[in-house]
């Protein structure tokens, strides 16, 4: 593939990752929060393999094959299995209007895309939009997590932040070195599973959403 | 411009067809908003006391706007037009009339349900337009003209790889918007005349007889030119340059066959969905605002 | 033992140990595997820094230590070492009182041993990816020891924890991609790339823009985990609900860690696009922290919380101390971070015991210690004058070296600030430990003798605190200024 080519296959992935980081913004309900951030897990995993394809770098096969399995499966199942074992109401719970997230998710992708624009030499080294698009889902990750109630939400915003870096990272020249991207996999998966526990737990022991504890303050 | 106004009726026929096959139902035959105009033709008019003269007029002035809008859509041919018609802008701008005429009708009228359908219908369309307005713009400035023939040329013959961000945030955001503009399900429900959930229909209740048939039939015509609008912004394939009769029989095939995708999708949506609560509309038409606020973004910057 | 070989069995040795206590239930016998690693520990890391001190900087792969990381590396092991001998008696104690349960013990202990191991690691980390994978690893593991009591207000603290400290540590990653980024298309992709010593080394010819924004980043990642204000939200809960030995850890180290990370990339950020923005960047938050922290610590009710948002204030005053920047004000930020690792883990033990002998965390309640607990009392008494930055122990040598390197350039409206802050905290403290300490003992206070371990790490850590209070050896000052030489470049 020719490096224009490429490079246009990684701007449409980076719009797709978009529109599903503004579904996970707009989601009414949990579950479907959980299908857009597996969705967004899938294209990055897209984008890697389309990497793979044009710089013929092994690793980059491999690190697209662990984001598949572990970001669009294993992570989404996790969720989905806790959000079962919960059994709770499954909106979303916005503490701000969904709406004015919204809004402010246009302000943020907007800046970031400024922000980015501003660094002309940076873009040689990584493809497309990358960048920008990169800030923007890990800042709108950041914003899910700070406007939603649910422990689950708040996973869910985390694990599209994490997104947003690894598509820089996918992105930047060859990717990040395979041992150093295995590393931060295996720490994505145990802090994860540490939450699921901690929701869990929280659930058994007073029956209540562990992001609605607030009894700890000043 | 008589092709889709020809055309309009059945493509809803089509989409209530494909509706009723998803949900195992035999369904009517896709020539019934036909039959139903021509039944309707025959029908003599009834009209409320309190309707003014205005209220009589409307049916024919939302018609004649929405055809006019038709004559704006390249449907088989790129490029400049021969003569200079008008553009994005004019057709925005016929659609929204004809949205103000008829929400005006109704309100003449006095029935309640008119006032309520129209003050609904007022709700969704300042959230409705302004995303369309962007998503054409968006678009636009990437070819330098609002002038639709032209900027369908622009984008000639490329395929997906030639998308870029916008282009796929646009498209996010005309596919949120279609149901919407189209007036169906989970935001509009054209099936039911039950006062809760209706939108559209709302609005037509006073009507009747021939004047209650421009306006179906200008709901119908609205509805191909907006699948029209979409196809020409972001599928211009298969539209002829030249004037061969080749090149136009096979713009002519090839717009059929976009415009029963989006059918289809049309389709697929009002099977899956439920409609939304009127509260939860903003929501939604949210994400489609969103992607085309974004999409404009990412072309100015 | 060569350095390169002590370099691998640094991490090794917690992890082992770790690993080892997964195995036994008796709690007589954790305690001494706990002991036997910490002292293992200890005398390895003594040992590198004699290699290091005579030989120079030795890499080993992805590991390098330099004597940037050895000034942590000690405070490590003093802590970790300090840590194990406190927890023999105030064990003894917690599971008499039921507050820890016996057969979770070896969980509690191989947690706190891979806890040290993951902190080993971001310390000897050369590798910027390992240090991430690293840091992220002490908020998964210190996260469980933080909710390990499992009641309600515990768990919260954790969930509070992990999610902010994870979010927060998301973005390190994202400024050690950019420098990344950055930094490959000079060394080439590879893991080479991401080395700090390799880095440092291009650092001038990297685009000044991609750095500036990875160091925001980074800023923010570590920051967070280093309790900088105003992403400081988890360190109050996760200090006052955590078992006392992991907060003294988590308090006296972890956050120390997270700092040495933020030094790393302020070398790289200031070799790249000048001292600049860097040092406004820390000043700021610096600044931040400290004006933040006072208000709360004021008006604290709870002992444990009134130390966590102490740590604010004084992680604040570092980061202070690097944004003055200088060889003054490195060296003093480098000598704060020993002493308040020092005084900080001290105070949390005596805390501790005061908890254990009152029954709660309320200052209201805990009165007249020096009636029941005379040693313990003296020595928070102590701790307490160290940490308000009374002469003459150690804090008040480090806060004198802030200033100084403060003033010299004119820094004039952040030292107002700075000493106003510390002047009002210094009141603060003494009024909240002073009522703690004397008068009539209330009624709750058990008047049980007082137990030796304890006594003994709290002795040791004083000793230390004074020491440095009165003269700074002379290796130990060479320690520093080398360690200051790392940081300016």
């Amino acid at each position: 593939m020719s490096p224009s080519t490429t490079a246009a296959i990684i701007n449409d992935l980076g719009a797709l990752l978009l529109f599903t980081m503004l579904l996970i913004l707009a989601a009414g309900q949990v579950y479907r929060a959980i299908y857009a951030v597996a969705a967004q897990s899938l294209f990055i995993a897209i984008a890697g393999a389309v990497l793979a394809l044009a710089t013929h770098n092994a690793d980059l096969w491999l690190i697209a094959a662990i984001t598949l399995v572990v970001k669009a499966m294993v992570l989404p199942w996790v969720l989905h299995r806790v959000l079962q074992r919960l059994n709770v109401r499954r909106e979303v719970e916005p503490v701000v209007p969904i709406a004015v997230t919204l809004v402010l998710a246009v302000a943020v992708v907007v800046m970031a895309f400024h922000l980015s624009g501003s660094l002309g030499a940076v873009q040689q080294a990584i493809t497309g939009n990358a960048l920008p698009v990169g800030i923007a889902i890990t800042l709108l990750g950041v914003l899910v997590m700070a406007t939603r109630k649910k422990a689950l939400t708040q996973m869910v915003g985390l694990f599209a932040s994490e997104n947003g870096i690894f598509f820089v990272a996918i992105a930047a020249t060859q990717g990040m070195p395979l041992i150093i991207e295995i590393g931060v996999i295996l720490d994505v998966i145990l802090a994860a599973l540490v939450m699921a526990i901690l929701v869990l737990r929280v659930r058994s022991t007073v029956a209540a959403d562990v992001a609605d504890l607030s009894r700890l303050r000043g | 411009m008589a092709f889709l106004v020809l055309l309009g009726p059945l493509v809803t026929g089509a989409i209530q067809k494909l509706k009723a096959r998803l949900q195992s139902r035999t369904g009517a035959s896709v020539l019934q908003p036909y039959r139903d105009l021509t039944k309707l033709l025959r029908k003599g008019t009834v009209e409320a006391d309190t309707a003014s003269g205005l209220f009589r007029m409307i049916p024919v002035l939302v018609l004649a706007a929405t055809v006019a809008a038709t004559a704006l859509v390249p449907v088989v041919r790129a490029g400049s037009p021969t003569f200079p018609l008008g553009d994005a802008l004019l057709l925005l701008g016929l659609l929204a009339l004809a949205r103000f005429l008829m929400a005006v009708g109704a309100l003449d009228a006095g029935g309640a349900f008119g006032g309520m359908g129209a003050s609904r219908e007022m709700t969704i369309a300042p959230l409705v337009e302004p995303v369309l307005m962007m998503v054409v713009f968006s678009a636009a400035l990437a070819a330098g003209t609002t002038e639709l023939g032209t900027l369908a040329a622009h984008r000639g013959s490329s395929w997906l790889f030639a998308w870029d961000a916008a282009d796929f945030l646009g498209f996010a955001a005309m596919i949120v918007l279609l149901p919407a503009e189209t007036g169906r399900i989970p935001v509009d429900n054209p099936d039911t005349h039950l006062e809760l959930t209706m939108l559209h229909e709302g609005m037509l209740l006073e009507h009747s007889g021939p004047g209650l048939a421009c306006m179906v039939l200008a709901s119908h015509t609205r509805q191909i030119v907006t699948l029209g609008l979409v196809s020409s912004l972001f599928f211009p394939v298969g539209l002829a340059v030249g004037a061969g009769a080749t090149a136009l029989l096979f713009g002519v095939t090839a717009f059929v066959v976009k415009v029963a995708l989006l059918a289809t999708y049309l389709a697929l949506v009002e099977s899956s969905y439920a409609k939304l609560r009127l509260f939860r509309v903003p929501q939604y038409l949210g994400v489609g605002f969103v992607c085309a606020l974004t999409a404009l973004a990412l072309r100015i910057l | 033992m060569t350095p390169e070989t002590l370099l691998w069995l640094l991490p090794v040795v917690p992890a082992v140990t770790a690993l080892a206590m997964l195995a036994v239930r008796d709690r007589r016998i954790l305690s001494a595997i706990d002991v036997t690693g910490s002292a293992t520990l200890a005398t390895l890391a003594l040992l590198l820094a004699r290699a290091v001190a005579t030989t120079g900087p030795h890499a080993l792969g992805v590991f390098r230590a330099d004597d940037l990381g050895l000034v942590f590396l000690l405070l490590l092991a003093t802590l970790t070492l300090a840590v194990s001998i406190y927890t023999v008696g105030w064990l003894r104690e917690a599971v008499a009182s039921g507050e820890m349960q016996a057969d979770s013990l070896r969980y509690y202990f191989a947690l706190v041993h891979g806890f040290v191991a993951t902190m080993v690691v971001t310390i000897l980390a050369d590798n910027l990816g390992v240090l991430w994978i690293a840091m992220e690893g002490t908020t998964i593991t210190s996260a469980v020891l933080v909710g390990f009591h499992g009641h309600r207000y515990g768990l919260e603290a954790a969930w509070k924890y992990i999610i902010v400290t994870t979010i927060g540590i998301s973005f390190g990653l994202f400024g050690t991609v950019l420098i990344y980024a950055a930094a490959s298309t000079h060394v080439g992709a590879g893991a080479s790339a991401m080395s700090w010593a390799a880095v440092m080394a291009v650092a001038p010819q990297l685009d000044p823009g991609i750095v500036q924004i990875g160091f925001v980043f980074a800023m923010v990642g570590y920051g967070t985990k280093a309790g900088l204000a105003p992403m400081h939200l988890w360190l109050p809960d996760a200090h006052s609900q955590a078992p006392t030995p992991v907060s003294a850890l988590l308090s006296g180290v972890l956050i120390k860690c997270a700092l040495l990370g933020i030094i790393r990339f302020q070398t790289i950020a200031a070799a790249a696009c000048g001292v600049g923005l860097p040092a406004q960047v820390l000043m700021v938050f610096g600044l931040i922290s400290i004006v933040v922290a006072t208000p709360f610590i004021l008006a604290q009710h709870d002992l444990k919380r009134l130390l966590g948002y102490h740590s604010v204030e004084h992680i604040g005053i570092v980061a202070l101390a690097l944004g003055f920047g200088g060889p003054i004000g490195t060296y003093g930020a480098l000598l704060h971070v020993i002493n308040h690792g020092i005084t900080k883990a001290l105070v949390f033990f005596a805390a501790g015991t005061a908890i254990a002998r009152y029954g709660t965390r309320d200052m209201r309640v805990i009165r007249g210690m020096f009636a029941v607990a005379p040693i313990g009392a003296t020595l928070l008494m102590l701790a307490a004058l160290s940490l308000a930055g009374t002469p003459p122990f150690s804090i008040f040598i480090s806060e004198l070296t802030v200033l100084r390197a403060g003033i010299g350039p004119g820094h004039w409206l952040a030292v107002a600030i700075f000493l106003t802050m510390v002047v009002v905290i210094f009141a603060g403290i003494l009024h909240h430990v002073g009522a703690m300490t004397f008068g009539r003992p209330s009624t709750v206070a058990s008047r049980a003798p007082e137990a030796w371990s304890p006594l003994l790490a709290m002795a040791l850590l004083a000793a230390i605190m004074i020491l440095l209070g009165l003269t700074i050896p002379p290796t130990f000052d060479t320690l520093l200024r080398r360690a200051t030489e790392v940081v300016l470049g």
